[in-house]
């Protein structure tokens, strides 16, 4: 390009681009990169009205190096996710000063879009993927502007026309996105950091799940193929808690055993598929006993599913379940051994009450039905606010306070089960969820979180039985909030206005409907990946060839731009240039007659050279170049009839010359 | 010229043939991606890589959604191009060593051509819009070197609009041809060539003070160089001086009476053409083969020098 200067409409729309860009950035930059950007955004514009020169050498190197000590500090290192993107967006920032030669513009335009790319790394909901069209927006029309002829344009046309090029480029680009084949990664890369994301962790006190169940906070929905179970029935696993130090549940060694222990298939299965926020941890919520035929992630030995790498961004698998399959009918000794550890010591009132349960109950399965009742009768309080006990929690919670949370009272009877000689564990994950009935989905949440307990019985397997059940069945019916009323208080934000919209009917139906359509836009946006891919392709096409499904995609692109020139050049628009084909059939005219037109020879010379040759029809041939003339150059209204009819005189005197010609 | 280029010209001679005018069609237009569009498919790489191994669906949707554009741009570019007109005006001639300026008129039959470049060379492009249904004129810079048929290689008609990933180009010859006159050489005009048997005039240059005949009215159509301003400032109004133009004493200007180097000759010859062509004196041009005149006006000097630029040439464009 010959001129080598920026125009002004790409140096307004770079600078709209960058404040684009660089907006979904600003929640994981550091706050230094703002200070930057608006020193060197009002630097550009002082350049732009000739009050700054451009930065020396010097100054550009020492801003490359405390950009690089920036990120350092701030970042704890040059590698990873977050400081590459700060770096990248840093690099961005400082090119568009420094930037003289439209080379560079494009340097600062392609920064862009890469900036663009790696903002759907930290946020990809449907708001932000919308959002992102305006900055590409903004630097397609950029590189328009860097295109255009006159250095000041208005910048409306540029913009417009990027707009266009956007919606003509969307048939292509859906084509593309549904057949371009999903390959796995090629390596593994720095994952973006799970900000402060809240949900079950390893091992948890008693408190630490009543402070998860505060948030209202999205874990994951599922949607089902069938109808939807009651909501008694979902009991969504994640972990078991095998191990008690007397303050603290664990994971025991069963939980780390990487295959599936011995089950039976029984009654009904259940199909759904589920999409999970990232949660930072390798587990994944299923019903009993799941099966996930995209082998995303392993069966433990204590039924819950695990992948090797940590959910760090929207997770989507299918499920099937076998909610009343029988688990593990003949226990190991190993896991007979984890169900029955108690610490050595403590809660002396809990164990001799146990002892007493043993004694005066024949049977395990009386034991438990005993438990059951005392919580169901006894005076318990559901509770996520529970008094402060002593040393020995679970004494404290069963004799004296008897206020308590779901793992209050799943590690009581657990603690009181294993003391009586019943393998039992603590199992977390989240209970019920929020039905979306237009969307046959449920929407479960961080408040949603619950803890039950599971036993084991010879010939049974293992049994699933939810005390909080005996003392607040409305936790497990209708949800937390209705089981607590009166301390919604201690909910949080995202909670509370969960809260709100749900005592206000269309507000609600509201919050319901952007609900289904970000659900959808995981479904099958987020998550279309492999699986979901061959699902659909087999779907529409029966089986996946991948010959005929290339051919296919080739064919369907091409006859996309077929149809989009079609649409782009308008060939039955074109305007049938009727002079030049009239001074062609002139020409040939002539030609027949022995005058050739020279190259490079003009129609009024060759006119004139033609009348000399041909005296007798000077008159037609010289009538008709003038017709010609004026209509091509002299700027006359195009008459073609006029022109043909000065045409067809001079044709019909050649035929009269030549047939005299003959008879002579 | 390498066999390459002669090959081309020859490819290209049959695809879009010389002419005045050309409408630029699916034939005559070439379209490949510039560097700029490599450097795009680059990024469009390291966004599908990130996608791949982050497995982001919108960083994918990003990567289809820019390459669909590229695919759109071919298009776009490629109909800036298609259907503009381009027609080639009469260029005057001009003295060998002087810029000749032809110019272009771009012409748009339907929708609009932006940033159309134009130019013989890559790094020399005149850049200009046409409107839609509109016209536009670009005068264009030709050095010239030698007197004879300026014909310059075949234009080169370019555009990148609107993203500059592609750009279309096509090489029309419109037919431009420059008349060069030999560059005129001041010099001594050689007095009769004695001795030679040359028999033919009485001089061979003769503008002088000897011929002068008197003062007569100055006429529509007088050199100003000879009027008589002493007379004029003495207030016996426009007055010119008559110089003599006797019957049979017309100046004879002959190529074979001057010595040298023909071209030398030929340039030499020019100035004296100009020359008595400013006195208006008349004169006939003698050069091999051909003899002109006599005769004088602007005619008969453009006949001269249009005669002296193609002496030796082949005379393919004498209707010209």
């Amino acid at each position: 390009m010959s001129l080598l200067t920026i125009p002004r409409e790409t140096l307004v729309w770079l600078m709209v681009a960058q404040v684009l860009v660089i907006l979904p950035h600003l929640a994981h930059l550091p706050l230094w990169i703002v200070a930057l950007w608006l020193g060197c955004g009002l630097w550009r514009v002082r350049i732009y009205r000739m009050q700054a020169s451009y930065p020396p050498g010097w100054l550009k190197g020492l801003a490359m190096l405390v950009v690089g000590a920036g990120v350092y500090l701030s970042h704890d290192g040059l590698v990873g996710l977050d400081a590459g993107v700060t770096l990248l967006i840093a690099a961005f920032i400082l090119k568009l000063v420094e930037m003289r030669s439209r080379r560079d513009a494009v340097v600062v335009i392609f920064l862009g879009f890469f900036a663009v790319a790696t903002s759907y790394l930290f946020e990809d909901g449907l708001l932000a993927g919308l959002f992102s069209l305006l900055p590409i927006l903004a630097l397609l029309a950029a590189m328009i502007g860097l295109q255009q002829s006159r250095l000041f344009g208005r910048p409306w046309p540029a913009v417009r026309l990027a707009g266009g090029l956007l919606l003509q480029a969307v048939p292509l680009m859906l084509v593309l996105f549904v057949f371009f084949p999903r390959v796995g990664p090629l390596w593994s890369l720095p994952q973006a950091q799970t900000r402060g994301t809240t949900g079950l962790a390893e091992e948890m006190a008693p408190g630490d799940i009543a402070e998860l169940s505060q948030s209202g906070e999205l874990a994951f929905r599922a949607s089902f193929s069938g109808e939807l179970p009651p909501r008694a029935a979902l009991y969504w696993r994640a972990l078991t808690f095998e191990q008690f130090d007397g303050r603290r549940w664990a994971r025991g060694p069963s939980s780390h055993v990487m295959r599936a222990p011995a089950w039976t298939p029984q009654g009904a299965p259940l199909d759904y598929s589920v999409v999970m926020q990232p949660s930072g941890q390798p587990w994944l919520f299923a019903l009993d006993v799941p099966e996930l035929p995209g082998g995303e992630a392993q069966l433990m030995g204590d039924f819950h599913l695990q992948r090797s790498r940590p959910v760090e961004a929207a997770l989507m698998y299918r499920v099937r379940s076998w909610p009343a399959a029988v688990r593990q009918p003949r226990l190991p000794q190993s896991v007979a051994r984890a169900g029955l550890q108690l610490p050595a010591q403590g809660n002396p009132r809990s164990r001799a009450w146990a002892a007493e349960l043993k004694a005066t109950h024949p049977t395990p399965q009386a034991v438990v039905e005993a438990l059951l009742r005392h919580f169901n009768q006894a005076p318990y309080v559901y509770t996520l606010k529970p008094p402060p006990v002593g040393e020995d929690i679970v004494d404290g919670f069963l004799f004296d306070t008897r206020r308590g949370f779901c793992i209050h009272y799943a590690g009581a009877m657990t603690f009181v089960l294993r003391a009586a000689g019943i393998p039992s564990r603590v199992v977390v994950g989240y209970q019920g969820g929020e039905l979306n009935e237009a969307g046959n989905y449920v929407s479960v949440r961080q408040l949603d979180a619950h803890a039950w307990v599971e036993y084991w019985l010879a010939g049974r397997g293992w049994v699933r039985v939810d005390p909080t059940f005996q003392v607040a069945p409305e936790r497990i019916e209708q949800g937390l909030v209705e089981a607590v009323p009166e301390e919604r208080a201690l909910f949080d934000d995202s909670a509370i206005a969960l809260l709100r919209y749900r005592d206000i009917g269309w507000l609600n139906d509201l919050r319901l409907k952007w609900e289904g359509i970000n659900y959808g836009w995981q479904r099958w946006v987020l998550g279309y990946q492999g699986d979901e891919q061959l699902a659909l392709i087999q779907r529409w096409f029966g089986s996946v060839d991948y010959r005929a499904l290339g051919a296919g995609v080739v064919g369907a692109l091409a006859i996309g731009m077929a149809v989009l020139a079609l649409v782009l050049f308008k060939p039955w628009r074109n305007v049938r240039d009727r002079q030049r084909e009239g001074y062609a059939r002139f020409e040939q005219a002539l030609a027949r007659h022995g005058v050739r037109r020279q190259p490079g020879e003009g129609p009024r010379a060759f006119g004139e050279r033609a009348a000399q040759r041909l005296p007798e029809r000077a008159e037609a041939i010289l009538a008709f170049v003038r017709q010609y003339e004026a209509q091509r150059y002299a700027g006359q209204t195009a008459d073609s009839v006029a022109l043909d009819r000065a045409l067809r005189r001079v044709c019909r005197q050649l035929r009269w010359r030549a047939a005299r010609s003959r008879g002579e | 010229m390498s066999r390459f280029s002669r090959h081309r010209d020859r490819w290209l001679d049959k695809r879009i043939p010389r002419a005045k005018s050309v409408v630029l069609s699916q034939r005559s237009i070439f379209i490949l991606p510039t560097r700029m569009g490599v450097a795009f498919l680059i990024v469009l790489g390291l966004i599908l890589l990130a996608a791949i191994n982050y497995q982001n669906s919108l960083a994918y949707a990003m990567c289809f959604l820019l390459g669909s554009v590229y695919a759109v741009a071919i298009l776009h570019t490629w109909r800036n191009l298609a259907g503009l007109r381009l027609q080639s005006g009469r260029t005057h001639p001009i003295f060998a060593g002087e810029q000749a300026h032809p110019w272009v008129r771009l012409e748009s039959r339907s929708r609009a051509h932006q940033a159309v470049a134009l130019g013989w060379q890559r790094a020399a492009m005149t850049l200009d819009d046409v409107p839609a249904r509109g016209a536009c004129e670009i005068e264009l810079a030709l050095q010239s070197e030698r007197r004879g048929w300026l014909r310059p290689e075949r234009l080169r008609v370019e555009s990148r609009f609107p993203l500059g990933l592609f750009v279309a180009w096509s090489w029309v010859d419109l037919d431009i041809a420059v008349l060069v006159y030999p560059r005129p050489l001041e010099g001594e005009a050689p007095t009769v060539q004695g001795g030679e048997g040359d028999e033919e005039g009485a001089r061979v240059v003769g503008v002088g003070a000897d011929d002068y005949r008197g003062l007569v009215a100055w006429q529509r159509g007088d050199s100003l160089q000879r009027l008589h301003w002493k007379a004029y400032s003495r207030g016996r109004g426009l007055l010119v001086k008559d110089f003599a133009a006797l019957a049979g004493s017309d100046l004879l200007l002959s190529f074979d009476a001057l010595g040298g180097d023909p071209e030398a000759r030929l340039s030499l010859l020019c100035h004296l053409v100009l020359a008595a062509s400013d006195a208006q004196q008349r004169f006939t041009l003698q050069l091999p083969g051909r003899t002109l005149g006599p005769g004088e006006g602007a005619e008969h000097q453009e006949r001269c020098l249009q005669a002296l630029a193609l002496h030796g040439a082949p005379a393919e464009r004498a209707a010209a």
